[in-house]
């Protein structure tokens, strides 16, 4: 009897060694990270497609049941994803752990004054597409292992050592990007939507225009025909911008000025060989530096 | 008394803190009509016609971690009224149920819970017009709401039980008095819906509903004085909606919807010296799509059917008691959204057509009307 009773024991413990942390995500860029820092001992599961724009999300139900069992769900924040509450709400999951990776994120464009629609798609927090800059994504990952390890301490050594292997790799590539970058003959770009500002920052270019006048708001001829004249006076090379806008504007203007339009997914899958973050960073990185030859 | 004035005045901060961070969302939906009809006989007829705009304000929070609450104050021919009002218990409940308590847009199919600001169309269907009210299936009462456990798809049970109002309001319109309509009876409303995730770009939605009760009791059409007993009138609608979305990227949509609905209700039929109570059996149903085939544009089109006149006065044989005469329509729309949901307009032309018993015809009715409207505020997206 005494047998048995061990032998349930070690099978219960095992069980709950075994026992995967579930984790949803709001974007795939977090679920790579994710996968990273929690390796085997994570099942990670993600909301937006990583070719869909992250500020419109449909209120499916399904990812209701994908909220319903998760013990973690991680968001960019900085009201990027107005859509999950009534997601969260949905889900009755009462013991769901939401954690927001801005913290301790060093935010950009914070409005300084009322803000208001006049002003277009304005985020009252901040510009919160900050994981086009590879530093934050570092801070991103302390924050996801911070959590894990927090969820599940008997592991907080492995997911440790995840983190370190993670930050070694962005470390390793970010020389190369940089030197990349750094030498572009012309660092000034125009962007479709305000979304590249931490990217740019990172890699020491200037967005000098967007094709939107103002965030959110679709492109108008007036002001393609200033960014015509400014594209021609300052010999502007690239409009750089997110795969799943319409690129009928940016072409537009190309065509008028001789301009490149750089289309590259600015999340995890946001094309097919994009699988990974590093992956991710690399490709936009490449297609910025061969457009500006 | 120094540190009495600056005790008080940091109090009085830090309540204003506390309020301000608690506050509700606040938004205001505007909609403003202006349309032309060719109904013969109408002062409309032909003429450029101004609805008064009407507005709908939303005031939504969370009440605690549990639970959240909404009110919808319209604003609809000159006059206020709460549309919604309501309190949900979100999460905490055994077996993972949701609560729903008040006044508010019953689930019964789909669209009705839809504010009509947020359909593609302008015109209400007509089944709903028939069989709930110009207003939509809208009563006091609560919701218990439960997911099923269904491991690969979404489905959801919904048993409510209201006061009934609003059957006493599709019984006799808005002047009477519900109690003299249908007496002090409850009814029950309930849906099972499931959805479908069929891939990353189609999604589906299929649902039965059903309502049974009493819509009124026959002294309401029968006077007294001939001697025939009170009877409950009872009533069952069962229905059947669908909606299909194909979305293959931000700016290309495809939304395929339909309703369809049993009425299955006593009437009072026979002579005003001799009545008798029978069981009719009718139904109505639309279906339209919507194709969006730019960022700001979409155009669409719908069917619509139901047994019925629109437009008949209330009586024991027309509108919902109606057996004999139909209705039918087709509306055509084209929207054009400029910027996100901030701003819609809607230019659409519905054409009703009626096939009426014993040789009776009514005159086909165009209508052309151009919504306009607008969203201020954060106003919460629709669940699919």
């Amino acid at each position: 009897m005494k047998r048995i009773l061990i032998l349930i024991f070690i099978m219960i413990i095992s069980i709950k060694n075994f026992a995967e942390i579930k984790v949803v995500c709001t974007t795939t860029v977090i679920a790579d990270i994710v996968k990273n820092v929690g390796g085997d001992k994570v099942s990670v599961d993600y909301l937006c497609r990583g070719d869909q724009d992250p500020h419109f999300v449909e209120v499916l139900p399904s990812y209701m049941l994908k909220l319903r069992s998760a013990d973690i769900v991680f968001k960019i924040g900085l009201d990027l994803e107005k859509w999950l509450p009534q997601l969260i709400d949905g889900s009755r999951n009462d013991k769901l752990i939401l954690i927001d990776l801005s913290e301790n994120i060093s935010k950009k464009e914070v409005p300084t004054s009322k803000v208001d629609a006049s002003q277009g798609d304005v985020h009252p927090y901040g510009n919160p597409h900050y994981w086009l800059d590879p530093e934050n994504v570092k801070i991103m990952a302390q924050e996801i292992y911070n959590a894990l390890a927090d969820f599940s301490s008997q592991d907080a050594a492995y997911f440790k050592k995840n983190l370190d292997n993670f930050d070694k790799q962005i470390d390793s590539n970010m020389k190369s990007w940089t030197d990349k970058l750094s030498g572009l003959a012309q660092k000034n770009i125009i962007t479709f939507h305000k979304s590249w500002i931490y990217f740019t920052d990172r890699f020491g270019l200037n967005v000098v225009g967007n094709v939107e006048p103002k965030p959110g708001i679709p492109p108008t001829p007036s002001h393609d025909a200033d960014l015509i004249q400014q594209i021609k006076k300052d010999k502007l090379k690239i409009i750089l911008m997110e795969n799943y806008y319409s690129d009928n504007a940016p072409n537009h203007i190309a065509e008028s000025t001789g301009i490149k339009v750089v289309k590259v997914p600015n999340s995890v899958y946001g094309i097919e060989s994009v699988t990974t973050y590093i992956k991710l960073i690399d490709y936009i990185v490449n297609q910025v530096y061969s457009n500006d030859k | 008394m120094t540190k009495k004035l600056i005790f008080y005045l940091l109090l009085i901060n830090s309540l204003v803190m506390a309020q301000s961070n608690i506050n509700p969302d606040i938004s205001l939906i505007g909609i403003f009509d202006t349309y032309t009809n060719f109904i013969k006989d109408t002062p409309e007829y032909g003429k450029l016609n101004f609805d008064i705009p009407s507005f709908e304000l939303f005031i939504d929070g969370y009440l605690n971690p549990y639970a959240r609450a909404t009110a919808n104050i319209a604003f609809e021919e000159g006059e206020f009224s709460a549309e919604e009002i309501y309190a949900q218990i979100l999460r905490g409940l055994p077996l993972d149920i949701q609560i729903k308590a008040g006044k508010y847009l019953l689930g019964f199919g789909k669209l009705n819970t839809v504010h009509p600001h947020a359909w593609p169309f302008i015109d209400r269907p007509l089944w709903q017009q028939m069989y709930f009210s110009d207003e939509g299936f809208n009563d006091i009462g609560l919701d218990v709401n439960f997911i099923l456990p269904t491991e690969d798809f979404y489905s959801s049970l919904d048993l409510g039980v209201y006061t009934g109002n609003s059957m006493a309001l599709n019984t006799a319109g808005e002047e009477t008095d519900p109690d003299e309509v249908r007496g002090n009876s409850l009814i029950f409303v309930g849906r099972l819906g499931s959805f479908f995730s069929l891939n990353d770009f189609n999604n589906l939605d299929v649902g039965l509903s059903g309502s049974y009760g009493n819509y009124a009791q026959s002294s309401f059409y029968i006077r007294d004085s001939i001697g025939f007993p009170n009877q409950m009138l009872k009533y069952f609608y069962g229905g059947l909606d669908f909606k299909f979305k194909y979305k293959p990227d931000s700016y290309t949509s495809l939304v395929i919807q339909g309703e369809a609905i049993l009425n299955h209700r006593d009437v009072i039929r026979g002579t005003d010296t001799d009545p008798v109570i029978e069981t009719i059996s009718t139904y109505g149903a639309f279906i339209y799509f919507d194709y969006q085939f730019f960022k700001q544009f979409s155009v669409g089109a719908k069917y619509d059917f139901t047994y019925g006149v629109i437009g008949d006065d209330y009586s024991a044989t027309t509108l919902s008691n109606d057996d004999l005469n139909t209705t039918s329509g087709i509306e055509g729309w084209i929207g054009f959204y400029p910027v996100e949901e901030t701003l819609a307009f809607r230019l659409s032309t519905q054409y009703l057509f009626f096939n009426l018993d014993d040789d009776m015809t009514k005159d086909g009715e165009t209508t052309i009307t151009l919504q306009m409207v607008f969203s201020l505020g954060p106003h919460k997206a629709h669940q699919f």
